[in-house]
């Protein structure tokens, strides 16, 4: 694939109060990617995200396909191909799995509603024999494949998942980077994801940024950016990086 | 709940009412309390799409009746629109008031929506009774008397003949709530669900919070100002009364025994509500002890509303407190 830049974020800061929670902080992902983002607990990881959605104003500029969209309302962006899941599972508790899944096409789809493409990814996140089930029904890891699986319904370009493993066992983990590898590879979606497992980082992205409090620690190559005594000192502490 | 099962409760409530005449034609007092109860089922239904489903806590329901109702009156008394017209245009009064007030509650959550649109209500008093209230008509702290009853094709509702009001007053209620209805199986009343559910993943998936939550607010305060009209137009006089505390609290029992997001458990709830208020009436300043009761009584014992109990008795399985809007 083509090493265009889908997305490029130019200095991004965001202060909550006087806590400076993402801090001047740039990065560029690459269309067809895995783009991997990792860090300590309230590093920022997630309020980044919360940044390139549009979920509330910040410093500095975000461009998608060459467009600038900081500043835009989150359905705005959503339409225009960004899709992301949230790091605690959201479902629809009033609707159904089927129903779930079709709010992403109904609503979130650039072309309009798209039924068959509905089915497809109930299909694809393997729930259709569960889709006239409650959503709350579910376990952990069904809600996390319904959330994935609306958001793929939107039919995104991009897709930003936060930390989908967590709370998940070595077989649900094996699952979902599959489910995560098919999606990159046969949908053509580019992704971004945010993890705590490194293993899963290194398996599966093509570049990882670590930040710290909301600076880039580095950015690159995942071998070599877990082997950055930096990443090692901020994840273990001093005492593991003077070994 | 689907919505066929919906539309078939309503079909059958409001089929049960419409022969009621036969029975009590004679009894202008029940015939006045049926009216009544249809009226109340409006604002009830209502207050349940925005509550229930919109998951929005508008605590300006009885303030959005009686700004309709004292704009229609305003409209046929000073200004000579025909009430059939002025009660359209009071919806719209308030409908406007409607959207006014949902500009601030967009960043706002939960209770303090609650707090600013009961302000909302709060303040509405003050003001009709205000002299700015009496410069725009409202007839000050004495209220409107002699509001024009409403003709149609030169045919005059009185409420001294209570049968024809009252089929009138069943068509106003079963279109409101064939409205409402069609709201909630359409594709905004799933939007309503998701935002209620869970906003930050709705926006997400490309709904629009800012249109829904104006539209919900303008369409449900548009049906109340209508009706509010409307009811002044029945009782030819208005007074600030109506902003007293206990008619709040009787539409929320409505809308506690009807079950929240259970509609058309509201339709159900303000029938039921409405005919014990009036039974209670001879015991007088108890009622507001007895009616208090119940609420907490009712919130302990049916989370659900009938509705709700009705589903439990006869198991009719399927999702809970707050289903709806099913894909077609
Ligand atoms: N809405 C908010 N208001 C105030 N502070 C916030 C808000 N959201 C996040 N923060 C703070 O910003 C910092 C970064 O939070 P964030 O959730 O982005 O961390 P994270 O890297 O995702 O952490 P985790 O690994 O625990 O999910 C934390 O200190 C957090 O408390
Ligand atoms: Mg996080």
């Amino acid at each position: 694939m083509a090493e265009r830049v889908l997305l490029r974020a130019s200095n991004l800061t965001k202060r909550f109060g006087a806590l400076v929670a993402v801090n001047n902080l740039s990065f560029q992902v690459k269309e067809g990617e895995i783009f991997g983002i990792a860090g300590p607990n309230g590093a920022g990881k997630s309020t980044v995200y919360n940044l390139l959605t549009g979920v509330y104003p910040f410093e500095g500029r975000v461009e998608f396909e060459g467009r600038e969209i900081a500043g835009l309302p989150p359905h705005k962006i959503a339409h225009m191909g960004i899709a992301r899941t949230f790091q605690v599972p959201q479902i629809f508790a009033s609707l159904t799995v089927g129903e779930c899944v079709d709010v992403g096409s109904r609503f979130g789809c650039p072309g309009g509603y798209d039924r068959a493409y509905t089915s497809e990814m109930l299909d694809f996140v393997s729930l259709t024999d569960q889709k006239d089930r409650p959503t709350e029904q579910l376990n952990l890891l069904g809600k996390k494949r319904l959330m994935i699986g609306a958001s793929l319904a939107t039919k995104p370009k991009i897709l930003m998942l936060d930390e989908p493993m967590a709370g998940s066992n070595f077989k649900e983990i094996q699952q979902l980077m599959d489910l995560i590898k098919k999606i990159n590879q046969d949908l053509g979606i580019t992704i971004i994801i945010i993890e705590h497992f490194m293993k899963v980082l290194t398996e599966l992205t093509k570049t990882l940024l670590i930040i710290e409090t909301g600076t880039e620690i580095c950015c690159g190559d995942p071998v070599e950016v877990t082997a950055n005594p930096k990443v090692i000192q901020c994840y273990l502490g001093d005492a593991y990086a003077e070994n | 709940m689907d919505g066929k099962r919906r539309i078939l409760i309503m079909a059958v409530v409001f089929g049960l009412v419409a022969l009621l005449p036969i029975f009590f034609g004679g009894s202008k007092v029940i015939m006045h309390i049926l009216i009544m109860c249809l009226i109340w089922s409006v604002v009830a239904s209502c207050w349940d799409l925005i509550m229930g489903f919109a998951g929005i806590f508008s605590f300006g329901q009885v303030a959005f009746f009686v700004i309709g109702a004292y704009a229609s009156a305003i409209f046929s008394l000073r200004l000579g629109v025909p009430p059939i017209i002025s009660t359209f245009l009071a919806g719209a009064v308030a409908a406007a008031v409607g959207v006014l007030v949902a500009l601030p509650c967009l960043r706002l959550k939960g209770a303090y929506v609650a707090l600013v649109t009961f302000a909302v209500h709060m303040i509405l008093a003050p003001f009709l009774k205000s002299n700015m209230g009496r410069a725009i008509g409202t007839g000050g702290a004495q209220g409107l008397l002699t509001i024009p009853p409403i003709s149609l094709f030169g045919y005059t509702f009185q409420n001294a003949e209570p049968i024809p009001f009252f089929y009138l007053t069943l068509v106003v209620a079963v279109i409101c709530s064939l409205i409402i209805i069609l709201v909630i199986m359409s594709h905004w009343g799933t939007a309503f669900l998701t935002l209620k559910d869970s906003e930050d993943f709705a926006r997400a998936l490309g709904v629009s919070a800012l249109r829904y939550k104006l539209m919900v607010f303008a369409l449900t305060s548009f049906l109340t100002g209508m009706i509010g009209g409307f009811y002044g137009h029945y009782v030819g006089m208005l007074s600030t009364r109506m902003l007293g505390i206990d008619l709040f609290v009787t539409l929320m029992i409505m809308l506690v025994i009807g079950g929240v997001g259970q509609y058309p458990g509201a339709v159900l709830g303000a029938f039921f509500t409405v005919t014990i208020n009036e039974m209670l009436a001879p015991v007088g300043s108890y009622r507001p002890l007895i009616l208090g009761a119940m609420v907490l009584i009712l919130v302990l014992a049916l989370p659900d509303g009938v509705v709700g109990l009705i589903r439990s008795l006869f198991n009719l399985g399927g999702r809970g407190a707050r289903a709806g809007g099913r894909m077609k």
